[in-house]
């Protein structure tokens, strides 16, 4: 770092008032709104804190984020009461741009914030409209780069950063105006576990070495709980409690009730106390460490420790006989601009199976399920559906066998009402009224919509607009239907909707295919794993097996839930059957000496 | 970019535009515009341009009657008479030609866009711009449009895939209908914007911009001696030929070249 840049603690080491923001009595209602975002919050947030703001969606975490620099209410309108004071300054009485001198804001989406076309421009563009002169602009654009681990960087297009260097340029350029704080709106929830990472890693930094006031917004529970020094839980606009990340996530009932995931490990010690246990470990330091004084019952079930050679797919004999739904064959794809996307894939999926693709992004997940679509065709080797290589396939063909449910429900909305947008696609192949709307009715039972069937998918919440997308796709009554990271964007709530949905059609008959970063949620859906890493297949094996590869992970740059680490400390704490634990109610299942749920549980 | 959009609108001798359109495309793969970007361009234009060599070859005769002043036109070739409705009509060469200018015109302008936005820094632009007396709020805009124009492309290309994935099969549709599919891609894509812009005024207003003038740049604009070159070759260019076109008929549809 270069001392030459004063920090903000530094700056005002008067010191009139140790807080950097205060919230006094603050109601608001968005215009047009009856019910509060927002409602009587009062909120002190110190200098130099980590503070994590949690709640499930709707709870008012982004509204709270606004209020801070004053865009809520001045850009909206609407109705405020109270006020909130950043840096000694009453946000009501002082313009945004007064405000944004003071609070450097970090959103969601890394596409949209960046609004330059080179990096060192997107970190000037603030400085440039506070006319900050240009000596004193360059020495912080590298400052900031600096922090951020982006120096050399400078005259890059945003477009070739990857998703979390984005986020950490958007850091960096909050940071350049050297803000009494740093207001993140959920910045890790478009990002691959290393992108998450990252940004995380670059928090602490400023935080811990810097003093920067932060206040994070977010749904990454195991995050929170290792850097936060405190917790906000907000639940329908309204402050339930703050406290430490022990005292928040240690009350896993409370959690449960509002739909707010604790970390794995609180969890893990909530079940094994059967919820009596005081003092919940929320970091997995601390878990590992109260797994070593727990007594040893050796009753673990789940498999040996002693990791077998790696296995060959787990293809049962009778399967191994029919022909494969999906089947690609040292399959390779170079992208036009010479990009190796896959490098020689071999697999096979049959009928009836429930499949997890994971990996981190560029792994080439999207781009081998496209192979099946026809969406993408083979540089070498061959991809084929039931047999028939996929090139002789027309695409409208291969959507009748294959439902495809891309990332962004948004792009995929074509219509004014659900039921229309079920419709669309039978209505075009000509089917008989009667035909469409019996598929309708059955498409939107399955994936629970049926009452929404008259609104406006754009009028409905992210996860339900999902939902009519998995209704549309499964209109055509497909064989196998494949997800694109269904649960981007989401709280766990409503990843969990639709991963129920998912295991439903599997249970009905259907081959689901899922790909995803959200490996915690999964040990509960998918049988298999397949594992991918810059092109190949690094592991294909059953999903308990395969989580407990963290090598294999970790060279893919996955993390595997905490249950898993603690799992692992079991084996090497002379726990022989630890192995294939996977979830908290395993690990607590087996220290309780119970046996542990090895079926999936359905 | 003005000089050569100008130029070319005015210009109606095939030779000089061919020669033109030209230039402008080699300049194009010089500077690194992908040839697929050109081919792309090309093939898009393709059936426009068959059709109007069609038609005016065939039946522009009265047109360049009037334009060239000629009384007879040089025949290429005739149909037979005994073909229905177009029975008797003539090819003319001239009509080829005047096609052929057209042809070049519209491939000029707009080979010229790329060509400047590949050599081009939008901030150098933006910087000259407001150098220029552009307004700071319309330079912001111009360079917004351009920064965002890869956005709503990727969205364009998501939102016909999903089409696909819905099993409609393109191949096998009529063209209204296709079109009718094809026309529900604005929903998606209009939404998507209002959506993108309202979240780009958040994060605009909350990196301080309000569109006053009043702001420093990071970059200076200075124009260096290459860019006084251009400026005076462009203004030359353009001298010499309103004074060619005035007083030698040079690049008049018809005139000596």
């Amino acid at each position: 770092m270069k001392p030459s840049i004063e920090t903000p603690a530094a700056r005002s080491s008067d010191c009139r008032t140790e807080a950097s923001a205060v919230f006094d009595g603050v109601s608001y209602l968005y215009p047009r709104t009856q019910e509060p975002a927002l409602k009587d919050i009062n909120l002190t947030i110190l200098r130099g804190e980590f503070l994590g703001v949690i709640g499930p969606t709707g709870a008012g975490k982004t509204t709270l984020c606004l209020t801070l620099n004053g865009i809520v209410p001045q850009a909206f309108g609407g109705r405020f009461f109270g006020y909130v004071k950043v840096a000694g300054l009453d946000t009501l009485n002082h313009p945004i741009s007064a405000m944004a001198q003071h609070v450097g804001m970090v959103f969601e989406d890394p596409d949209t914030q960046l609004t330059a076309t080179s990096v060192e421009n997107e970190i000037a563009f603030a400085l440039e409209n506070l006319r900050v002169p240009r000596d004193e602009m360059r020495r912080r654009i590298s400052w900031a780069l600096e922090i951020v681990r982006l120096e050399g960087k400078e005259h890059k297009h945003p477009f070739e950063l990857s998703g979390g260097e984005k986020q950490r340029l958007a850091i960096a350029a909050a940071l350049a105006l050297r803000p009494e704080i740093l207001v993140l709106d959920e910045p890790t929830s478009q990002l691959d576990p290393v992108g998450v990472q990252e940004v995380f890693a670059i928090l602490r930094d400023l935080n811990r070495t810097l003093g920067i006031t932060v206040v994070i917004a977010g749904h990454a529970a195991e995050e929170m709980a290792e850097h936060a020094d405190r917790l906000a839980l907000l639940v329908h606009g309204e402050l339930v409690t703050t406290g430490t990340p022990e005292a928040v996530y240690g009350d896993v009932e409370r959690l449960n009730k509002i739909g707010v995931r604790p970390p794995q490990v609180t969890e893990t010690f909530y079940l094994l106390g059967n919820g009596t246990l005081p003092d919940l470990p929320v970091r997995l330091e601390d878990g590992l460490r109260l797994l070593e004084t727990w007594p040893r019952t050796h009753a673990c079930q789940g498999a040996p420790c002693e990791q077998p050679a790696r296995p060959a797919p787990p293809v049962s004999s009778a399967r191994q006989t029919t022909t494969p739904l999906l089947s690609a064959q040292a399959l390779h794809h170079t992208y036009a601009d010479g990009t190796q996307a896959l490098k020689g894939i071999s697999l096979e999926i049959h009928r009836g199976e429930y499949v997890l693709i994971a990996g981190q992004n560029g792994a080439g997940k999207s781009t081998l399920v496209k192979h099946f679509l026809n969406l993408l065709q083979p540089t070498l080797g061959t991809t084929s559906v039931n047999g028939i290589d996929t090139r002789r396939l027309r695409m409208s063909d291969l959507a009748r066998i294959i439902g495809y449910v891309a990332q962004n429900p948004d792009h995929q909305i074509f219509t004014a009402t659900v039921e229309d947008e079920v419709a669309f696609a039978l209505r075009h192949l000509g089917r008989s009224t009667d035909q469409v709307s019996a598929a309708v009715t059955r498409s939107l039972e399955a994936v629970g919509l049926l009452d929404a069937r008259d609104r406006h998918p754009l009028a409905l919440p992210k996860g339900d607009r999902t939902r009519v997308i998995i209704a549309a796709v499964l209109a055509m009554d497909p064989e196998v239907l494949i997800f694109d990271e269904p649960t981007m964007g989401q709280d766990d709530q409503g990843a969990q909707a639709i991963l129920d949905i998912t295991r439903r059609l599997h249970q009905q008959g259907k081959t689901v295919v899922t790909i995803t970063h959200h490996l915690h949620l999964m040990p509960a859906y998918a049988e298999r794993m397949i594992l991918m890493g810059k092109g190949v297949k690094l592991l294909d094996a059953p999903i308990r097996q395969a989580l407990h590869d963290v090598d294999l992970l970790a060279a893919t740059y996955l993390a595997p839930p905490q249950a898993v680490w603690l799992a692992r400390a079991l084996c090497e704490a002379d726990e022989p059957g630890a192995a294939a634990l996977v979830t908290p109610e395993d690990v607590a299942g087996c220290l309780a000496g119970q046996a542990p749920p090895m079926e999936v549980r359905h | 970019m003005t000089v050569l959009t100008l130029v070319a609108l005015v210009w109606e001798s095939p030779l000089l535009g061919t020669l033109l359109a030209l230039i402008v495309l080699i300049a194009c793969l010089v500077v690194g515009v992908h040839l697929s970007y050109v081919g792309k361009l090309l093939a898009v234009m393709l059936p426009f341009y068959l059709l109007m060599l069609i038609t005016q070859g065939f039946f522009a005769n009265d047109l360049i009657r009037s334009r060239t002043g000629q009384t007879t036109l040089t025949p290429l070739f005739s149909l037979p008479d005994s073909w229905w409705l177009v029975g008797g009509t003539t090819m003319s060469v001239e009509g080829l030609l005047y096609a052929l200018n057209s042809m070049a015109k519209t491939l000029t302008m707009m080979l010229v866009i790329p060509l400047v936005v590949f050599t081009t820094d939008v901030n150098t632009m933006i910087v000259g711009l407001v150098k220029a007396r552009v307004p700071y709020k319309i330079a912001f805009i111009f360079s917004s449009t351009l920064r965002f124009f890869p956005l709503l492309f990727g969205d364009v290309q998501a939102i016909i895939q999903a089409q696909r994935l819905r099993g409609l099969a393109f191949e096998t549709m009529g063209p209204i209908r296709r079109l009718r599919v094809y026309a529900r891609i604005a929903v998606p894509l209009i939404l998507g914007a209002v959506v993108k812009s309202q979240q780009l005024e958040i994060v605009l207003q909350s990196k301080a911009f309000s569109g006053s003038p009043q702001r420093t740049y990071l970059h200076e604009s200075r124009l260096a001696f290459a860019d006084y070159a251009v400026l005076i070759f462009a203004g030359l260019f353009i001298v010499v030929a309103a004074v060619l076109y005035i007083a030698f008929d040079i690049g008049k549809f018809g005139g000596p070249l």
